[in-house]
């Protein structure tokens, strides 16, 4: 039997030196005695073997831990050794020579340092700008949105993984029964976002955005009124709700309320002002300029009715506390007892296994509707924009570090005097790690002043790339300045407290002598050079692979010629009316000799499209339809591959369509100008004749591929977009000219127009802002990363004076020097990118490249050239230190001591 | 009592602290509870309570003898007060005032 110490030795040493870090020293001694001997009687009660001993090591373990506590922390007395007070104002004099002794060095770093300084704010306003959404209304947590989750038909056919898709737009009736039959339901709001709308009041003419929403809307939201009814300000149908800027824009200085305008929505009608409202402000998911009443909406009447229409937003505010799971619960319940039957019959000819969920409404808290990217809304986000503008600006703040953590390793041989003669005087080492630690968070201060003013300066630009509204206000500072001013001193430790630690480390006895070569051995600085080199090269292939891709997306061939095309919007509902209005046009400009072409279309590309879903010998079948006139495959320059294009003069054509190859593919037709595609599922007839086949043509943005479209002349389909061709020269003039004759021929409506190019390649806006936020992150990584290799080169240069200066003496040449040199960051350099590109590469494929379904290639010639790219920017950066070590003459090198 | 409360537990150890006079120091405590209630009490939750009812004046403290099992380490030897003892007793005093009240249970 093991005899048992008395020294309590089988205690291990470290758990009790934890009890020391925290424990008041006078009351340490009898605390450590008591767990002590706890942790004996243990070993010794039970028979001393070895699970005992592993027994009491745990418990002895959890007591200590269990001593972490308030009542055994706060017994602690605060004290600051009045050493370390004294010698402060010495550590910043210290700091503040070095500082300014080595400018180079000073620079690179504080250069470094406030450019990640003023990302990280920067990308902190963002991520903090998110999260705010929504948080300004009172009742935030007690609004819920619901949304549907249904079987999608077109993505069951195609056996999709994801077969489901999420919508907010719901059958009108879904919010009234849940206020009607739930008990926890208070309240309840439709609300539509609407479309743009003629607006007259007086001789003016507006074009505005109309929102319509249920009379409950002002309560359940908080948007303050300022003048006019605040209790319930759209009681009326004919009432009206307007912004300050919607107010000032109409009326000027008169008092907007009761004044009564016209609104043309499918027919005109008058509304009265009933109040001003504040504009909604740039964090709320809830936009509008002016609301009525959800009555208003061309056919709300009709729709209200059927659960087939899915129109309508709804938001209602259940009671505080609410169980939600509850909730749900009882509004399947609710949803199954209305909808069940109708929801089956729409699948019936399906045949869908039992277990497969057809449709289903959830709901969201207000607060999450922006950052659910699932169900679509048009100020939804996705938060992993969040976390990858973080990441980038981590990089930054990390290569930075790195840049800090190299230079201060490298240039220690210049500190070593001093720590030997701090040490030698009496400094302990812990007081010259906080000396070290203290000068790097004294660089880092300095470089968060400029990074902040960086940060103000750049917000009006940071601003229009993520389409935000931020801006630096008196309530908001404070709390940027304590996040900022924690990351700065949290990255002066980090940057600090390597070099701290090994600049600690010298031996007094051996600085002073100076029996070390003036070239310190520190390793450790390789492996950082090539992290560093390794996340400039993911940046830089990373945005080289974007840039091909948006290369790709704005030079690729389309199919049609989209160039001087303008597009004028008919402005007058979806009927004959606008019909006509193309003809109308056609006629009164056709004859000037600047326009080409006048055609119309039911879409033009990028606002808006239909797709049909038909069912022919009972599979269900998909296409892209638009209703076109005999002018528009010649004005937009489509080809045919076969057969001819619409012809007015044959009252046949008005029956007939044109198809895409991607159609004829996937209808499997082998003579296409001899079938029939039966898309108004007509019992008594073939349906619709296919006199032409359009070459494929990108007729969506490039994220998708080219899917089964028609254009047909049919006249249920109104012309709601008029195309105009004019040729090169003097585009305002011709503008002005078209909106003369626009106004003399419609003094009602307004003359809204956009260039079709402009249309087409605001697709792909998203895209361009990353391209350009992650290309501007690389070429700040980039310069912070030379700026520390060149400091870097730099010292290594000066380490090596004397070996240069023999081996001059011994006949090499400056070119071996200059190889000598340099070999070494060729070698780092080739590493880097050889861990950068494969990550990239994947990162690239599974980020950025899958949004799009025609994609760039990523060839070997990206990586080549990037390799070579990246290489020769180095070499660059080294060159100058290595040409002017090779030349020094070393006659004055090695006669030095 | 007033300001002058005990929380059950506090009550327990000052008790305790009274009973074991000069051999009351953190580890005898929690045996003696062990022991007397059958209830297991942590070594820092004892410790704890120890130093409050030290703050309160209820007891006070002085360094003892080390012995082997301890590794050398002193114990810290509690006493209980006078004014600790005349909580004790108020509390008593309080408690059996309170049980009087209870109507007995009559067996018919």
């Amino acid at each position: 039997v093991k005899k048992h110490t008395s020294s309590g030795l089988d205690a291990p040493q470290w758990i009790l030196t934890m009890l020391r870090w925290f424990c008041p020293p006078q009351l340490h001694e009898s605390i450590e005695g008591d767990l002590i001997e706890e942790f004996q009687v243990i070993i010794q009660s039970e028979n001393s073997d070895k699970s005992a001993l592993r027994k009491a090591k745990i418990r002895l373990f959890f007591s200590v831990l269990r001593f972490f506590r308030p009542g055994i922390l706060l017994r602690n007395r605060f004290t600051i050794s009045l050493t370390t007070t004294i010698m402060l104002s010495n550590y910043l004099r210290v700091a503040a020579r070095n500082i300014a002794k080595r400018k180079t060095y000073s620079f690179i770093n504080a250069f470094g340092l406030s450019v990640a300084i003023a990302f990280c704010s920067l990308i902190y306003l963002y991520v903090e700008d998110e999260r705010n959404f929504d948080q300004f209304h009172e009742k935030k947590e007690s609004i819920l949105r619901i949304y549907n989750v249904a079987l999608d038909r077109e993505k069951w056919q195609k056996k999709d993984p994801d077969l489901y898709r999420t919508s907010a737009w719901l059958p009108a009736k879904l919010g009234e029964i849940m206020l009607d039959e739930l008990p926890e339901v208070v309240d309840m709001t439709r609300f539509n976002r609407g479309s743009s709308a003629t607006m007259r009041y007086g001789d003016e003419i507006f074009k505005q955005r109309v929102s319509y929403a249920d009379s409950g809307f002002f309560k359940m939201f908080t948007f303050p009124i300022k003048v006019g009814n605040p209790h319930n300000p759209l009681r009326f149908s004919s009432d009206a709700v307007i912004t300050t800027e919607v107010a000032t824009r109409f009326f000027g200085d008169e008092d907007p309320i009761g004044k009564t305008f016209e609104l043309d929505l499918n027919e005109t009608k008058t509304f009265t002002v009933a109040a001003v409202a504040e504009s909604p402000p740039s964090n709320s998911s809830i936009a509008f300029e002016i609301i009525i009443g959800i009555g208003n909406q061309p056919g709300f009447e009709q729709n209200r009715e059927q659960w087939g229409s899915f129109a309508y937003p709804t938001f209602v505010e259940v009671k505080a506390g609410t169980d939600l799971s509850l909730f749900q619960t009882k509004l399947d319940t609710l949803v199954s007892k209305h909808l069940g039957s109708v929801i089956s019959s729409w699948w019936k000819d399906d045949d869908i296994p039992d277990n497969i969920t057809l449709s289903r409404f959830t709901f969201d808290t207000l607060p999450e509707v922006h950052l659910n990217s699932k169900v679509d809304w048009e100020q939804v986000s996705d938060p992993k924009y969040s976390w990858i503008l973080s990441g980038i600006a981590a990089l930054i703040l990390f290569i930075a570090i790195i840049n800090y953590i190299n230079l201060s390793l490298t240039t220690s041989a210049g500190r070593r005097i001093e720590v030997g003669i701090r040490k030698t005087i009496g400094a302990t080492r812990h007081q010259l790690v906080s000396q070290f630690s203290l000068e790097s968070v004294v660089l880092a201060l300095m470089s968060m002043v400029i990074g902040l003013l960086l940060a103000v300066t750049a917000l009006p630009w940071f601003n229009e790339f993520t389409q935000k509204t931020i801006h630096f206000t008196v309530e908001s500072f404070p709390k940027i300045f304590l996040v900022v001013f924690s990351i700065t001193v949290l990255t002066g430790l980090l940057a600090g407290s390597y070099p701290a630690l090994f600049l600690s480390r010298f031996q007094p006895v051996k600085a002073l002598k100076g029996a070390l070569t003036s070239k310190m051995n520190a390793g450790f600085t390789k492996p950082l050079v090539v992290l560093q080199f390794a996340l400039s090269a993911f940046l830089v292939i990373s945005s080289v692979i974007m840039f091909r891709q948006m290369k790709l997306v704005t030079t690729k061939d389309l199919g049609y010629n989209k160039d001087q095309v303008i597009t004028i919007q008919t402005s007058a509902g979806w009927g004959d009316r606008a019909t006509q209005t193309v003809s109308q046009f056609r006629n009164s400009v056709g004859s000037m000799p600047e326009i080409v072409n006048v055609a119309g279309t039911s879409a033009s590309f990028n606002r808006g499209w239909a797709h049909y879903g038909y069912r022919i010998n009972d599979t269900t079948r998909f296409a892209y339809v638009y209703r076109v006139d005999e002018q528009y495959v010649p004005l937009l320059g489509i080809d045919l591959a076969a057969g001819r294009n619409f012809d007015e003069s044959r009252p046949s054509d008005k029956n007939a369509i044109i198809v895409n190859e991607a159609l004829v593919k996937e209808m499997g037709w082998s003579d296409p100008l001899n079938a029939y595609l039966n898309y108004r599922e007509d019992s008594t007839g073939l349906g619709a004749k296919v006199i032409g086949v359009a070459k494929d043509y990108h007729f969506l943005s490039l994220e998708r591929k080219i899917e089964p479209m028609f254009l047909m002349m049919e006249d249920r389909t109104p012309l709601t977009t008029v195309l105009v061709k004019i040729s090169s020269d003097d585009i305002p003039g011709t503008i002005e000219k078209l909106k003369a004759t626009w106004k003399s021929l419609y003094p009602d409506r307004a003359f809204e127009y956009s260039f079709l190019d402009d249309d087409v390649s605001r697709q792909y806006t998203l895209y361009e802002r990353w391209t350009s936020i992650m290309a501007l992150a690389t070429v700040f990584a980039i310069i912070i990363a030379c700026l520390g290799l060149f400091g870097l080169a730099g010292v290594n240069a000066l380490n090596k004076t004397r070996e240069i200066g023999i081996r001059k003496v011994m006949g090499a040449d400056e070119l071996a020097i200059f190889v000598m040199l340099n070999r070494q960051y060729v070698i780092l350099s080739i590493i880097a990118f050889g861990i950068a590109a494969p990550v990239s590469y994947y990162t690239m494929q599974k980020w950025w490249l899958s949004g799009f379904a025609e994609k760039a290639v990523i060839g070997w010639e990206i990586f080549t050239l990037s390799v070579i790219g990246g290489l020769l920017i180095s070499l660059g950066t080294v060159t100058y230190h290595g040409v002017k070590a090779a030349g020094i003459n070393p006659a004055t090198t090695l006669k030095c001591e | 009592m007033g300001k002058d409360f005990l929380g059950e537990f506090e009550e327990v150890v000052l008790t305790i602290v009274g009973v074991l006079q000069e051999e009351a120091y953190g580890n005898a405590i929690v045996n003696e509870i062990k022991l007397r209630v059958g209830r297991d009490a942590t070594l820092s939750a004892v410790h704890v309570t120890l130093y409050r009812l030290e703050d309160k004046g209820l007891v006070k403290s002085h360094m003892g003898g080390a012995t082997n099992t301890r590794g050398g380490r002193r114990k810290r030897i509690f006493t209980i007060t006078s004014a600790g003892m005349a909580t004790l007793q108020a509390m008593k005093e309080a408690r059996m005032d309170l049980w009087k009240l209870i109507p007995q249970l009559k067996i018919a």
